[in-house]
């Protein structure tokens, strides 16, 4: 950082900046967003640099350990685990990232509006979310496939289409201990429209706990992913996504534990990964947790 | 030998930012029927002094570096934590300066106070029902069969805090530590209160600590003052003699900021009202259909160049009352008028460009600044919405305002939390400026600052009010600031205007009974 804090006025003081400077010095989170990107940069890349045709089987040489030619072995179709590891990574971080940023955007603007706004129309709103919560999640997903059939992006919005219910919950309930907040009053009392009190005063409070669920909900997204996928709502054969690599894993653990282990160990380094991270960007976004 | 010995006692907190030496070799002591009163402002040192003596400094960061505390032929410090639980709350009780806080809400206040006589007594249901009764009435508190039952929210501030003294006593302590038994009260009760510790301890001949930062609250009540500074002592002696002739600066520094003097009455110029209120009525509904009336009938007109203040306790309506001028709440009825527009009734949409001119300082500083908004983002802000200033003009503007409010221009790009009370508030009134308002309400905006402290952020409203021909609503419950700063005042009680005029003139001579009161309980230096 540079020394003079004036010059760095000049070019524009934000809560974003500030967070980005602070971001930089935790080496956890560092170290996790550099893992997520690399993954993401596999995933993207996969259809170029995957050993093997995801569709290639070879019956004939079954399950087999890993090897030089098969990095992480064969499963009992004889199909590269590393290939499909790859393939995997590609649908599980989408389903991971979209739905949670669905389930992000339409849960924090709505849950700010409600806590914000109040009275009736925060009584209406979250009453909305209610029914919505009641609603058999399954049951509703369910009827979405079979009436609109099976389509990747439907499946991006039938999960955020749920999980963004919880996180309007939580930012409301924050909001509307916020908007008790002097400051809040200080913005009204500046003659700030509503639009500008919420985007700059309100929602960046909320960015704690917002971003803590974020984190937890990604690889819960990736898991409901792989359920879906398990009842055959979701990806099918052959293609594959983690969550449906660790379930055939698990089903043959005891004969070819390498089946669970590696799919196993890619999501869980996603997780940590995501953690770190998450931890990182709620401590550089509020600037009472400085290190210095 | 008197009955707390305190020598040479050091406190140090073992902080990642190094040694913060609390309390550094003070040495008192008490005797029984006697008050000493510690004076000093917060990080001082005063509380940590006494309550170190009771083992409720957290260790580790505190440590105990050195000292003696004899009580009672124990020494205290050495005591076992079991040991030292049978002294508190049994020789040594202690009243805190938030009752509510120390209350359980959700026990009644009989089961409150009869927990310490059955812990440390083992004295049977019924003996401490009566022994707790007795007591309750000793402390003024009304019709004491029927309250016994009753839980603390269903009484007044004032009355927790007769309750928190009854608990103190209930077990017949030595030593009463009052830490800033009466700064959340009104001046009326803070009046009371002293006057019930007063007599309490005369028939009990009880020693009492009193921790306070007025030095006008100790001034009556105290045997002998000592007077803290950065955990040290810097000054001792019988108050007639501290306040006469104090000795080292930091104390005449203090009695300065207590006897803050009255304003030279100068005549306006020109009487052109800015703002004119009239018949203003503020009623909050209540869940079970009862009407709160906040703010009942209220009429005044600012002029132009003036300090209005308004004058009341808590409850009274006054904040309500400079929220209502300024639409922040929705008066029920009655007219607000800046200049000559109405305010009352105009949609938030109209009112929005209109807000500029009328800008508010809020009492806490800690709440009122966005905790994520750098100084600069704070002041930019409104400088940027409201257009007066563009993206290559914005940092100077910014500079100047914070120039004007007497911030380091270094500290552009800190955030609220790195700034001290004193300091933040300097930022709030900053941002109040920004839109460059005629009028400012100004709600209670140096009562959670230290009195030194005080003394800069007034002298700093009188400045601005001056540089900036602001007109300017002050409201207070502290008299002796209202005095020094206003030109004419207001006084309000339960939503009503009791009487209003230039104010030394309503110092001089009140006509209303309360206002009476309220003189009179205020504590003074003079």
């Amino acid at each position: 950082m540079s020394a003079d804090p004036l010059a760095q006025a000049e070019r524009g003081v934000s809560l974003w900046r500030d967070a980005w400077l602070r971001l930089r010095r935790n080496r956890l989170a560092v170290a996790g967003g550099a893992v997520l990107i690399l993954l993401c940069a596999l995933a993207l890349l996969t259809p170029w640099i995957a050993p093997y045709d995801y569709r290639e089987q070879n019956l004939a040489l079954g399950a087999a350990p890993p090897s030089a030619a098969h990095w992480l072995g064969t499963d009992t179709l004889g199909r590269d685990l590393l290939t499909h590891v790859l393939w995997g990574g590609r649908i599980s971080l989408a389903v991971g990232f979209v739905a949670t940023a669905v389930a992000l955007a339409i849960g924090v603007l709505y849950g700010t509006v409600a806590g914000y706004v109040g009275g009736r129309v925060d009584a209406v709103m979250m009453r909305l979310v209610d029914i919505l919560y009641a609603l058999p999640f399954m049951i509703f997903i369910i009827l979405l496939m079979v009436i609109f059939g099976r389509n990747l992006v439907l499946l991006f919005l039938a999960i955020g289409a749920v999980e963004w219910l919880t996180m309007a919950r939580i930012v409301r309930g924050q909001v509307q201990a916020l908007k008790q907040q002097e400051f809040i009053e200080a913005a009204v009392s500046l003659g700030l429209s509503r639009w500008t009190i919420i985007r700059r005063h309100l929602i960046p409070n909320t960015l704690g706990p917002v971003i803590v669920y974020t984190t937890l909900t990604i690889p819960s997204v990736m898991l409901l992913e792989a359920f879906l996928s398990f009842l055959g709502l979701g990806i099918q054969p052959p293609a594959s996504s983690w969550g449906l690599l660790i379930s055939y894993g698990a089903e043959t653990m005891e004969e070819y534990p390498w089946l669970l282990i590696f799919p196993g160990a890619v999501l869980s380094l996603t997780l940590f990964s995501l953690n770190f991270l998450g931890d990182g960007l709620r401590d550089a976004l509020d600037p009472r947790i400085a290190r210095d | 030998m008197a009955l707390l010995e305190v020598e040479e006692l050091s406190v140090w907190f073992h902080t990642r930012n190094g040694v913060v030496r609390a309390v550094d070799g003070v040495s008192f002591a008490v005797d029984a029927g006697e008050t000493l009163a510690i004076v000093g402002e917060s990080g001082s040192g005063k509380s940590v002094c006494c309550y170190s003596l009771l083992g409720l400094v957290p260790m580790p960061p505190g440590r105990i570096e050195a000292g003696r505390a004899r009580f009672a032929g124990r020494d205290l410090l050495r005591l076992a934590p079991r040991a030292l639980r049978g002294v508190r709350g049994n020789q040594i009780a202690t009243i805190f300066q938030d009752p509510m806080t120390c209350l359980n809400p959700f026990l009644t206040l009989g089961e409150q106070l009869m927990e310490p006589l059955r812990q440390h007594r083992g004295v049977g249901r019924r003996a401490a029902r009566a022994r707790a009764l007795a007591l309750l009435d000793e402390v003024g508190i009304a019709d004491a069969e029927r309250r016994f039952d009753a839980y603390p929210h269903e009484f007044s501030g004032g009355m927790r805090q007769r309750v928190m003294i009854a608990m103190a006593l209930i077990a017949e302590p030595k030593l009463l530590i009052a830490d800033e038994p009466t700064t959340a009260l009104d001046v009326t009760i803070q009046a009371q209160i002293l006057r019930l510790i007063a007599e309490l301890q005369a028939r009990r001949n009880l020693a009492v600590l009193f921790v306070s930062h007025d030095l006008a609250v100790v001034a009556d009540i105290a045997d002998r003052i000592l007077v803290m500074q950065d955990g040290k002592v810097v000054e001792r002696g019988a108050p007639g003699a501290l306040f006469r002739d104090p000795q080292h600066p930091y104390t005449r520094k203090l009695l300065a900021a207590s006897r803050r003097g009255r304003k030279d009455a100068a005549p306006p110029a020109q009487r052109e009202a800015v703002i004119a209120v009239e018949g203003l009525r503020t009623w909050f509904a209540e869940p079970h259909g009862r009407v709160v009336k906040a703010v009942d009938d209220v009429s005044l007109t600012l002029y132009r160049h003036e300090i209005f203040g308004v004058v009341g306790e808590s409850g009274s309506g006054k904040s309500t009352l400079g929220r209502s001028i300024l639409q922040l709440v929705r008066p029920t009825a009655g007219s607000v008028r800046l200049g000559g527009t109405e305010l009352t009734g105009l949609p938030e949409r109209q009112l929005r460009p209109l807000r500029r001119h009328l800008q508010m300082i809020f009492q806490d500083p800690y709440a009122s600044l966005n905790p994520r908004m750098s100084v600069f983002d704070a002041l930019a802000e409104p400088l940027r919405y409201h257009r007066l200033a563009d993206r290559r003009s914005v940092t100077a503007q910014v500079l100047a305002l914070m120039d004007d409010v007497g911030l380091p221009r270094g500290a552009i790009r800190k955030y609220p939390h790195e700034f001290s009370g004193g300091q933040r508030q300097r930022i709030a009134i900053g941002r109040a400026l920004a839109t460059r308002p005629e009028v400012v309400i100004a709600d209670e905006p140096v009562s959670a600052l230290d009195v030194t402290i005080q003394a800069q952020i007034l002298d700093l409203i009188l400045a601005l009010v001056a540089r900036h021909n602001l007109s300017l609503i002050f409201i207070s419950h502290d008299l002796s600031v209202v005095r020094y700063l206003c030109d004419r005042v207001l006084v309000l009680h339960h939503g009503k205007l009791v009487e209003s005029g230039p104010t030394e003139t309503l110092w001089q001579a009140p006509q209303d009974a309360y206002t009476r009161e309220l003189l009179a309980a205020a504590p003074m230096l003079e």
